[in-house]
């Protein structure tokens, strides 16, 4: 059935916690006729991925929400019959997806600290982190000692500085103009009352303002989801991102994370590895990485506490007798992380551990990894060290108990005791370790011997270990 | 083989006096190796009662040596003197009281707090304060000797390096330089025979290091430091010719160290024979037997000499120690020199 | 007035002094009968004599320790080192002797040391380098650096005229490149004022010496008004002028050919960041050769010494940000 009055179709709530939805796809395009429950388009939430049906039969008149963006829940993505629609859009760009494979494996992921000891108040939530080229926030001091001096809030002046910061210019425009009301940065002065362009902000300002205009009243409405501030950038979450994020909260709101460091003593597994890397590479074509080592003596070292490789499960604690020792990638394109693990990672000596680790990394970068890769992990092992950090506060993989975490191996004084008992000051491979774990299972002294023995295991590592 | 002349001892009265030294004279340079040894040994009574900061060097063994070239140099002449040579300052007229003031920092040494020990020097007098950096202030020494060059002036420049520093290239490159532009500068060495606890065939293989004077072109004159009248007698003839226009001359005074290195360090490595042996040739009792038999030195100016050096000595450390501690707001005082500062005898 | 290149203009300056002042003698390697490595002091032997104008043995120490000698005795010896390289043989008498001894001892030692410093020609490790800041960090010595030839007589006039020993940073690739009108008359030029080499309200460069005509070039390749503080003298410096610009700027690019750890544009950097903090809109930048030794290759050396499209992308970084 046709309709003269045009009808809306808006981003359904699909399910009670979901505030947003992201277009993947449009089945129609504008000028195309649709019946009534025929599929006009497929959202993908973090719930669900779901068609949307037509609310009514009729020709589309307008597509408001491109393929790719993310819109609030309500908000009206097209509308069908009315009258037609002047001009057709322009082709949507590229569907951002992911195999959800990757959205779900997504976890272990250097994050927010932990508190060293479960604290009973709850920590803040801190803001996202701003992204680079987000300059918005960002106050240079000069302006704002002029913003002081003036009185002035620096947000109310459009930036034109990287990522929209306000630049001396600008704040210095602003008070010679007569300290006008902010405007988004337009090509064009807004003399004329400009038409809406885009779906407005909710909640929109009131009127248009009248040039010149007064100081404004009050400051502007902070960034809402959905829309854009002056020298904000949009883009959606990919699944992947969304995957993370989902994870990375529930995480924190399921475990007790604490994390305890040790400093450990490389220099003989460096010797080590020096002669073996020519061998292995030679008979194999594998490096011996560090990571290989550690990952030798830590899965050697779970099998004394169970349960750092454990779980909780219920009222249960879950242990077991093998160690799926799952490894956190970074994507090729640096926008995630994924965590295959090596199964059975007990029954393998170092030249195994090595190869399975070079084999998963190059899966998970070449997107080659079966949900299979991603399952079942017992225990995580991230590796930020690779950019020179010495400590960080990883996030538990769930439903594991504990994350090492291995960091930067560096040259340091060192004080080292001789047989005779004779302390000496020399140079030494020194490295930390971090091992992140769920203190609802295991303790602090537990994790403290777990972390002696790993220590204790790569100190002593044997000329003829493997 | 020696290259170098090696200078006979002092002789009679007669002939100290054809040296222009007249008895008044012979009893200036006894005083002045007084004076020398006691600021030295008062200097390390304060030392050890902490009112000293920092170490503390002195130069016994060196008396003769310091004071004797100190006596041959003319008003005009000037001089480049290091920590063993006391007696120069000494000779040249610097008040004990303000050496005592430099010794424990106060505002009235000549460097007025702002460094230590011999570190000074009064360029009123023809001195220029060493650095630690031995034998830096060497061709120093041939800088002003050329200067005088430049201005045609009849002066002569003193360097005084250790047989420890002969070993740096500073001694060579002054020496080469002073060397070919006949400079006059005399070279004085005061081989004490140990470099802090490095024996002398540790720091040269030649004979004399007076040999080296050959190297560059000019005399070389080795000669027992320990007897001031011979020294002063090298350093006479050699500041002469070099005042005449005959260029550099080398002079090594042989002398014992007779402390440490500073008086922290109690050279136990020097053999004990070989302080025994040069103590019986103590450059101030040496003289006073001199004196006693060629210049009839008697019990009562014998006396009244000392009476003298230990008032002097006593006044000085009391006015020393009621000078101030100098001010820490002056410290950047002078980093740089001022148009004004230039208005000294030396830099008109 | 007459069009000089920077060399002829530190001979004008140096000349003008001996012929004014008799206490005023050169000496160094070569400088007489060849007339010195670059011929500044050509002719000069002939005027004044081999006695003011003095062929050494190759021997640093005794260059700067005879220059400080003869300065404490009254003189104003300008000593050449042939490379600003060399003068490391003769640290102790410029750093241990001549900048402590007005302090330490009370006698002032007016000695300027010319040092034929920069590079730009594949003078390799040992004939390249700029050491100013290494002396800038010596209380009692004087650094400057002249950029234009009106600038390196005056400078070098003032310099003998100062009571302290300077060091006479002389670029050797602005010798002959580089020409300019330059008084024919005696005139000095203060140690310690820098001048604007180009106004400008967008960004502030401070640099000195060769690296100016760097900053100027740089400055063509950008669509801004970029201000040029050519220092002139790195110690004591204009901190009022750097002050001055950055507050009516608020962005800064500090330039400098040396390397970079140390160098001298950190000073100022924190400077800036000590005393105009609220000034800036952007942080300090700076564009320096990178911490290695002074390549020989030209392509190497070309990486090394900051070149202008480099100025200019970090001017550009500065006026976008």
């Amino acid at each position: 059935m046709a309709t003269n009055t045009a009808v809306d179709v808006v981003m359904p709530q699909m399910g009670v916690s979901v505030s947003e939805g992201t277009i993947t796809k449009w089945s129609k395009n504008v000028g195309d006729t649709i019946e009534a429950d025929e599929t006009l388009l497929e959202i993908s939430t973090d719930k669900v991925d779901t068609e949307v049906p037509s609310p009514a039969s009729g020709v589309v008149s307008e597509i408001l929400v491109q393929e790719g963006e993310t819109v609030e829940v309500g908000t009206v993505l097209a509308r069908i019959g009315g009258e037609p629609a002047a001009a057709a859009p322009t082709a949507p760009p590229e569907p951002a997806t992911q195999p959800a494979a990757e959205a779900t494996a997504a976890a272990a992921t250097e994050g927010r600290a932990a508190p060293p000891e479960p604290e009973p108040e709850p920590v803040a939530k801190p803001a996202e982190p701003v992204a680079p080229g987000n300059g918005k926030a960002f106050v240079s001091p000069v302006v704002a000692r002029i913003a002081a001096e003036h009185g002035i809030d620096p947000s109310q002046v459009s930036g034109t500085g990287t990522g929209g910061r306000v630049t001396k210019k600008d704040i210095q425009g602003f008070i010679e103009s007569g300290a006008q009301a902010p405007q988004a940065p337009a090509p064009e002065p807004p003399s004329q009352p400009a038409p809406v362009q885009a779906p407005p902000p909710a909640p929109a300002p009131a009127a248009a303002p009248a040039p010149p205009a007064a100081k404004p009243a009050a400051a502007p409405i902070p960034a809402t989801v959905g829309s854009a501030q002056a020298g904000e950038s949009l883009e959606p979450m990919s699944a992947m991102r969304r995957g993370i994020a989902e994870h990375m909260r529930r995480s924190l709101d399921t475990s007790a994370h604490v994390t305890s460091a040790i400093e450990v003593d490389m220099t003989r597994v460096v010797q080590i590895r020096e002669k073996l890397k020519k061998e292995y590479q030679a008979a194999y074509g594998v490096n011996p990485t560090y990571l290989a080592f550690i990952a030798r003596a830590t899965v050697e070292t779970l099998r004394d506490y169970p349960w750092v490789n454990g779980e909780l499960r219920g009222d249960q604690i879950v242990t077991r007798n093998y160690v799926n020792l799952g490894f956190a990638v970074e994507l090729a394109d640096g926008k995630g992380l994924i965590v295959p693990n090596l199964k059975n990672a007990e029954t393998l000596n170092l030249l195994g551990m090595a190869k399975g680790i070079a084999d998963v990394a190059r899966r998970a970068r070449d997107k080659q990894l079966t949900p299979d890769d991603v399952a079942g992990g017992s225990f995580t092992i991230t590796n930020p060290g690779g950019y020179g950090t010495f400590h960080g506060t990883p996030v538990i993989s769930q439903p594991q108990a504990g994350i090492l975490g291995t960091y930067a191996i560096v040259k340091r004084p060192w004080v080292i005791t001789d047989e005779n008992g004779a302390d000496a000051i020399a140079i030494r491979s020194m490295m930390n370790l971090t091992l992140t774990y769920d203190h609802r299972l295991v303790d602090g002294a537990y994790a403290g011997r777990f972390l002696r023995d790993l220590r204790e295991r790569l100190q002593g590592w044997g000329e003829t270990d493997y | 083989m020696a290259i170098a002349r090696v200078a006979e001892p002092s002789g009679s009265l007669q002939e100290v006096r054809e040296w222009g030294l007249d008895r008044e004279d012979l009893l200036q340079i006894y005083r002045n190796m007084l004076i020398t040894r006691g600021v030295e040994e008062r200097g390390h009574i304060l030392y050890r009662q902490g009112k000293i900061p920092g170490s503390f060097y002195t130069g016994r063994g060196n008396e003769a040596s310091s004071v004797g070239v100190a006596m041959a140099m003319g008003a005009d002449d000037v001089g480049t003197p290091l920590h063993r040579d006391m007696g120069v300052h000494i000779t040249r007229g610097v008040e004990p009281w303000r050496i005592f003031a430099q010794y424990m920092g106060r505002a009235d040494g000549p460097t007025h707090g702002r460094d230590g020990n011999v570190h000074m020097a009064d360029s009123r007098l023809g001195l220029l304060a060493m650095v630690s950096h031995l034998p830096a202030m060497l061709p120093v020494a041939v800088g002003c000797a050329l200067a005088f060059r430049i201005r045609e002036e009849q002066r002569v420049a003193v360097a005084w390096y250790g047989e420890g520093a002969s070993a740096r290239g500073d001694t060579h490159e002054g020496m080469n330089f002073a060397g070919v532009r006949r400079l006059p500068v005399v070279f004085i060495c005061d081989n004490n025979q140990w470099a802090y606890s490095t024996p002398t065939h540790l720091e040269y293989a030649v004979e004399h290091l007076a040999d080296r004077a050959n190297a560059y072109g000019f005399d070389g004159v080795v000669v027992d430091g320990t007897d001031v009248l011979a020294v002063y007698r090298e350093a006479k003839r050699a500041i002469d010719k070099a005042r005449g226009g005959g260029g550099p001359t080398l002079i090594e005074c042989q002398t014992l160290r007779m402390e440490g290195h500073a008086v922290h360090d109690d050279a136990f490595y020097v053999p004990k024979e070989l302080f025994e042996r040069w103590a019986e040739r103590d450059p101030i009792e040496r003289f006073r037997t001199w004196l006693r038999s060629n210049a009839d030195l008697s019990d009562d100016e014998e006396e009244q000499i000392g009476a003298y050096v230990k008032k002097l000595l006593n006044d000085a450390l009391q006015k020393a120690e009621e000078s101030p501690q100098p001010d820490p707001a002056t410290l950047l005082d002078g980093v740089y020199a001022t148009p004004e500062d230039l208005d000294t005898p030396h830099h008109k | 007035m007459s069009e000089k290149t920077y060399l002829q203009a530190i001979s004008d300056g140096l000349r003008t002094e001996m012929r004014r002042d008799n206490r005023v003698f050169v000496l160094g390697e070569d400088v007489g009968v060849y007339g010195g490595a670059f011929k500044v002091t050509l002719g000069f032997q002939e005027e004044f004599g081999s006695w003011r104008v003095i062929d050494t043995p190759l021997s640093e120490t005794a260059i700067v320790a005879g220059a400080t000698g003869a300065a404490m005795m009254g003189l104003r010896p300008v000593a050449e080192m042939q490379f600003a390289d060399f003068v490391s043989c003769a640290w102790d008498h410029l750093v241990t002797v001549a900048a402590k001894q007005r302090w330490r001892a009370g006698t002032p030692v007016p000695i300027v040391l010319r040092l034929p410093s920069g590079g730009g020609f594949s003078g390799g490790p040992f004939h390249s380098q700029n050491p100013e800041s290494s002396f800038a960090h010596i209380p009692g010595l004087k650094c400057v650096c002249p950029a234009t030839p009106e600038d390196a007589k005056g400078l070098m006039i003032s310099a003998i005229e100062d009571p302290n020993p300077v060091l006479f940073f002389e670029h050797k690739h602005l010798y002959r490149r580089i020409k300019g009108e330059v008084p024919d008359e005696r005139y000095t030029t203060p140690i310690g004022k820098a001048r604007i080499h180009a106004e400008g309200d967008d960004v502030t460069v401070i640099t000195w010496g060769a690296m100016v005509y760097t900053a100027e070039e740089a400055a063509k390749m950008v669509d801004a008004s970029v201000e040029i503080v050519d220092l002139r003298t790195v110690m004591p410096w204009d901190k009022q002028a750097v002050l001055d610009s950055v507050r009516k700027t608020s962005k800064v690019l500090v330039l400098h050919e040396d390397t970079r750890t140390g160098g001298f544009g950190g000073e100022i950097a924190a400077t800036i960041a000590e005393e105009a903090f609220e000034d800036l809109d952007a942080p300090v930048k700076r564009v320096t050769a990178p911490d290695s030794p002074v390549p020989f290759s030209p392509v190497l050396e070309k990486a090394f010494i900051p070149q202008p499209d480099g100025v200019a992308k970090a001017l550009k970084e500065l006026i976008s940000y």
